[in-house]
């Protein structure tokens, strides 16, 4: 278990070595949520009025960066394919650490750079939006759920396929739906019924919902219900990740 | 702690690498199609042969990268599949392709690849190791920006920082240039000097494998055609050969039979005749010192062109599989 945390660490220590020269990822990361926010949020802010009673930019602008989250994993993810494409997968693979502890490294890794672009980003979003950090539990119980589960979709998508090409294009097709029914534009509640299941059915609603409690005090779904699927998607994801891996890594 | 290992050090035999009956395909090729050997403990074994003849794999098999379809292989004793995890802390290993991380430094990269191995002491240990890959200078740059030589480098004393028992060199001066390639082989004969760690490298250079190794197997198309100490695979060939043109009216039967005749001389056979000359091939042991001899009595034949090969791997390859080596090398591309 010791060795477990200690490789996961080292892992982490490597990711974040990574991430912190990739100046594109935070440029992005930080600039894609302002964007939408300003083009497209202040567009609608006037038209739009949600049940909800959130207006519609902080609406938005929260559900803008539980998107952020969301590529983040992905990204975490991709990273396996990016270490196969450089060799530096095998070197991994033949040193004595065990694969859950990659992957949960990689996670652990992806975790925290979210956790810091939130910060950074809600400190400028609350500028102009009605967005803070009311309860900054349920934000960070949601960011880690969240990514988890993309870094696993990112993981399965990583062992099936060979090229970063086809990653990101497979990787965009299957997240886009995701993204779309799981309450980042609109309330899921003013959904018509057979799309609303669907929106239930997606895990990230209930990711995206708690998240926006955490921003904007607001919440669509039972609160305890949101946690509990959260908490069971990140076991079940995380678990998940490291069977697939490990099964995948020997051919 | 330290009773245990002596205890585990006494119990394990004399070979440092068994595999037995190796068996892998992928997909419709056999890359292992039976492959077994024998790797003594501080020896550097060679496993020599073309492109595709299964030496990649051999290695992924023996690092438990790969899982083989049948047979089995121990390193250190130790069994590849069910004790892998005690297998990879033993092994060091530098690939043919580079496995280093392009972003991060070589400095970073050493620092991480220590303390995937719970190293102590990590400071000092990176520091030496880029001392000997002489790259002080070069420490805190991103590997993405280093010459073919420094990846190489770097990935050498990568694969050793940990101090291996087994280290495991795949193609290790493939696409290098020549002072490079001098450059490793010099630093592997000094490791070799200066530890007892096994080295077992594949090469598709009989050059490379006639240099570095006390011991060489020749695999072709997944499977070890011959295996031994090089000079013996060599000097199981019957010695030179020498390769005598003669003028076209010399009378064969009795050329065969004199020639034949001389001390040294294993077998002459006769090559046919090209256009005007008659050509015939003399295996004979210590051919430079039998030379004058041959040609003395090969005189009265009229000797127009007269060549002494020593024999080296390549002529083992051939020897073994019936094809030269860089046929074998073609036809498989071809078909892969």
């Amino acid at each position: 278990m010791r060795r477990l945390v200690e490789d996961a660490a080292t892992i982490f220590l490597r990711e974040w070595l990574r991430y912190r020269r990739d100046r594109a990822y935070w440029v992005g990361q930080l600039a894609f949520p302002l964007v939408v926010v300003a083009f497209i949020g202040f567009g609608l802010n006037g038209v739009v009025r949600l049940p909800t009673g959130v207006d519609y930019l902080a609406h938005l602008a929260s559900g803008v960066l539980a998107l952020v989250v969301g590529s983040g994993g992905v990204g975490g993810g991709m990273t396996l394919i990016q270490d196969r494409e450089s060799g530096f997968l095998r070197a991994l693979l033949v040193a004595p650490v065990s694969r859950a502890s990659i992957v949960l490294g990689k996670i652990a890794s992806r975790v925290v750079a979210s956790l810091a672009l939130m910060l950074v980003l809600v400190a400028i979003l609350a500028t102009f939006t009605a967005i803070g950090l009311p309860h900054p539990a349920a934000m960070l119980l949601s960011v880690i759920s969240v990514t988890t589960a993309f870094v696993a979709l990112g993981v399965a998508l990583a062992s099936a396929l060979r090229s970063l090409e086809s990653f990101r294009l497979l990787a965009g097709l299957v997240t886009v739906p995701i993204y779309f029914l799981s309450g980042i534009f609109y309330p899921v509640s003013t959904l018509p019924a057979p799309t609303r299941w669907l929106a239930y059915a997606n895990p990230l609603t209930y990711g995206v919902d708690l998240f926006r409690f955490g921003l904007v005090g607001v919440h669509e779904l039972p609160l305890g219900w949101s946690a509990a699927v959260l908490v069971l998607l990140t076991l079940a994801t995380t678990a998940g990740s490291v069977l697939i891996f490990d099964r995948r890594s020997l051919r | 702690m330290h009773s245990a290992a002596t205890i585990a050090a006494a119990s394990v035999p004399d070979d440092a690498i068994v595999a037995r009956d190796l068996v892998k395909r992928f997909g419709e090729v056999a890359a292992l199609n039976g492959l077994s050997l024998r790797v003594a403990r501080g020896s550097c074994f060679g496993l020599l042969g073309p492109n595709g003849a299964g030496k990649t794999t051999t290695v992924s098999v023996l690092t438990t990268l790969v899982l083989a379809d049948a047979g089995s292989a121990t390193v250190l004793g130790r069994d590849v599949v069910a004790e892998r995890a005690l297998v990879r802390r033993e092994l060091g290993l530098v690939f043919q392709e580079t496995t280093l991380d392009p972003e991060l430094t070589a400095r970073e990269q050493l620092d991480i690849h220590a303390r995937l191995y719970h190293l102590t002491g990590r400071r000092e240990r990176v520091a030496e190791a880029l001392a000997l890959a002489g790259l002080e200078a070069h420490a805190d740059r991103p590997v993405r920006g280093f010459s073919g030589g420094m990846k190489r480098r770097l990935e050498l004393v990568r694969g050793l920082l940990h101090r291996p028992r087994i280290l495991f060199l795949d193609e290790p001066t493939l696409g290098l240039d020549v002072a490079a390639r001098a450059g490793i082989w010099e630093e592997l004969s000094r490791l070799r000097r200066t530890s007892d760690v096994t080295l077992f490298l594949t090469t598709h250079s009989m050059e490379e494998a006639d240099a570095l190794c006390d011991c060489v197997a020749i695999v072709d198309r997944g499977r070890v055609v011959a295996e031994g100490r090089p000079e013996l695979l060599k000097a199981a060939l019957g010695g030179d050969v020498v390769v005598l043109t003669l003028e076209r009216a010399a009378p064969r039967d009795e050329v065969l039979a004199t020639l034949g005749a001389l001390p040294g001389v294993a077998r002459v056979t006769y090559d046919g005749v090209d256009s005007s000359e008659g050509v015939f091939r003399i295996v004979v042991a210590n051919g430079p010192q039998r030379l004058p001899e041959l040609l003395y009595a090969a005189r009265p034949f009229g000797v127009r062109e007269v060549l002494l090969h020593r024999p080296t791997l390549e002529h083992v390859f051939l020897h073994h599989t019936g094809h030269p080596f860089e046929l074998g090398r073609q036809e498989l591309e071809g078909r892969g």
